[in-house]
């Protein structure tokens, strides 16, 4: 039973989102509980699947028997579990949030936004548990898709931004396709496994590099490197404030996961191409997106901007950890993304709120929210000591790993990077706080009604998040050590 | 520089895949109409699944049904028909981007009367 886990949590949702708009035809007013029951399901599996992979080695699915090479194949390992839960857990605390704001937000369009979202959640399972990398493909496509329609579900300012992602996120699906086909040309094979045993001997191959750069820069985009982060920041900030958060917390991250798919499972982590570690080029890259990403973030006007520029510079930290060649680096890397994934759900819910509540849109007008609410400062503080790295926060444990394997492999630039995105995060913080504490007598007058209590529960839920992900962080470390290194790192 | 071309010349799919990839792209980037960036990004897809196909093709190979159930299999003499499968997929995935794209233009249309990314970014302000 228990290995049909990893293909019912895929299907789940699929099914639920292919039938919904037939079965809320007549009642639209069931979407919402149908999604939360299914992502409670979601959470449900997710969480035996990852005991089961720790007690029992990783399950290797073959859809309809078919055998790979030649089958589709879904890997569940510990990592891709670990990110599961993750990603079935924050899925719920959205949809969790996006209840008293969906129908204003969304212009009525409810049935839409529950049926997008439970595309985009199977197909984030799907980028996370695929076996081979043209499914990996199709899947990002389809978790592409729908977040552009959730983006510009809404209409207005958010339809423009839509249309920017979908020409930018198309040239991304392009290259990678092409990169695929590369593989496929030079290897002839599509699964992951098969190609890692014979792509060593294909390494001096042209079409090997071209395909592994065309690759990079197609999941780059889906990323948000920074060369290509464009996309990201009016779309995040544009879009309803119901669908920022999921976007924000889950879409570049899994594209991540995939990237470190393909380079530790696929290539192999020491892989060097023309006398060029692959390693070193995306470590490079990451620090770039670090620095580049917070220096943005300091510039910025508007809190959800602000918020999205702290993403990108977040993956530029995740990349620096896993691109250091070692244990240590990688898991770091590996544990800062999960944190990332917390934080920025707890910022774009924290940005909603404001907005819903208060109208608060501008780092100037968020002295209107007093300091009498404590729910939203108090979680403020907490987000922002994760996003800083200020222990007892997961935060501060990540990048405490990501600098330790820096130091192990003698990258002081990276180091340097890390502290300078650092200080520069704090720097937003400041600016965000200095403008909360400095208002005058006369903006506190508005007494806003009562914060809904599923703004409470999503802000609350996640900010905790933030510090138990800081006091577990031992045992987790712990297992991404032992069960969820790639081989030969 | 001369072996560049008369490898690029005896490859002339690849060719035709470069000249196809980079005239859509320069569509792309260089169109303020949001349906000709359209035409531009539909033609960078349909040059990757025209390299994909074009890859399966062999010399004097024939479709992918056995001629002779009783002679042994001869992997030469057929193409190969794992592309053609692949790009069906990636045909259905271009064509539901240029669907949800197109839907988004008309949306845009509807708000701000007009397809011109300059027009549009005016009246954003």
């Amino acid at each position: 039973m228990s290995h049909h886990f990893p293909a019912v949590l895929f299907l789940l949702p699929l099914f639920a989102a292919i039938s919904m708009p037939v079965i809320c035809l007549k009642h639209p007013d069931w979407s919402r509980p149908i999604a939360l029951v299914v992502l409670s399901t979601m959470v449900l599996i997710s969480i035996p699947n990852l005991n089961n992979v720790i007690h029992h080695g990783e399950v290797r699915y073959a859809f309809s028997g078919w055998a790979p090479p030649l089958g589709i194949e879904w890997v569940a390992d510990v990592l891709a579990s670990i990110i599961l839960v993750a990603l079935s857990l924050l899925g719920w605390v959205a949809l969790v949030f996006a209840g008293p704001l969906s129908p204003k937000a969304l212009g009525g369009r409810i049935v839409h936004f529950y049926t997008l979202i439970l595309l985009l959640v199977s197909a984030l399972t799907g980028i996370v548990f695929a076996g081979d990398l043209f499914n990996l493909f199709v899947f990002l496509e389809v978790a592409a898709l729908s977040s552009y329609a959730l983006i510009g579900v809404a209409g207005g300012r958010a339809l423009f931004a839509a249309f920017r992602y979908l020409i930018l996120g198309t040239l991304g699906a392009s290259f990678y396709l092409l990169g695929v086909s590369y593989f496929y040309v030079a290897s002839g094979t599509l699964n992951m496994a098969d190609m890692a045993e014979k792509l060593p001997h294909l390494l001096h191959s042209k079409a090997v590099v071209g395909g592994l750069l065309f690759m990079f820069i197609g999941l780059g985009i889906k990323m948000a490197l920074v060369p290509f982060h464009s996309w990201l920041p009016d779309a995040y900030t544009q879009a309803p404030e119901s669908v920022s958060p999921i976007l924000a917390a889950l879409v570049t991250k899994v594209a991540l996961v995939g990237w470190v798919r393909i380079i530790f499972w696929v290539l192999g982590a020491r892989v060097i191409v023309y006398d060029i570690p692959v390693l070193l080029l995306v470590g490079v890259l990451g620090t770039l997106a670090a620095v580049i990403g917070a220096v943005l973030a300091l510039t910025q006007r508007d809190i959800k901007m602000m918020f999205a520029y702290g993403g990108i510079s977040h993956v530029g930290i995740i990349l620096i950890g896993v691109s250091q060649g070692n244990q240590t680096g990688f898991v770091g890397g590996v544990f800062y993304l999960l944190n990332d994934a917390v934080m920025q759900a707890a910022l774009f819910f924290w940005a909603g709120v404001a907005i819903f509540q208060y109208g608060v849109r501008t780092v100037e007008d968020i002295g209107r929210i007093g300091k009498q609410d404590l729910w939203l400062i108090g979680t403020l503080i907490v987000v922002a000591m994760g996003m800083i790295g200020l222990p007892p926060t997961g935060g501060f444990f990540g990048k405490w790993y990501i600098i330790l394997g820096a130091l192990e492999a003698n990258n002081y630039v990276a180091v340097g990077a890390i502290l300078l995105s650092t200080l520069l995060t704090l720097a937003y913080f400041v600016r965000l706080f200095e403008a909360i504490f400095r208002q005058t007598p006369s903006q506190s007058d508005i007494q806003p009604d009562e914060i809904p209590l599923s703004f409470k529960l999503s802000l609350g839920v996640t900010s905790a998040a933030v510090i138990i992900l800081g006091l577990l962080s031992d045992p987790i470390v712990q297992l991404l050590l032992n069960k969820a290194l790639p081989p030969g790192l | 520089m001369g072996e560049v071309f008369t490898a690029l010349l005896s490859r002339p799919n690849f060719l035709a895949f470069v000249i196809l990839f980079l005239w859509g792209f320069y569509i792309m980037v260089t169109r303020f109409n949001l349906v000709k960036k359209l035409v531009g990004m539909y033609l960078v897809q349909t040059s990757v699944i025209f390299f994909l196909v074009s890859s399966s093709a062999k010399r004097g190979a024939t479709v992918p049904v056995l001629l002779s159930t009783t002679d042994p299999v001869e992997a030469i003499n057929y193409t190969n028909p794992l592309p053609h499968v692949l790009t069906l997929t990636a045909v259905v995935v271009g064509v539901a981007t240029l669907g949800v794209a197109l839907a988004l233009c008309a949306a845009i249309y509807r708000t701000y009367g007009s397809l011109d990314e300059e027009d549009i970014l005016k009246r954003l302000e």
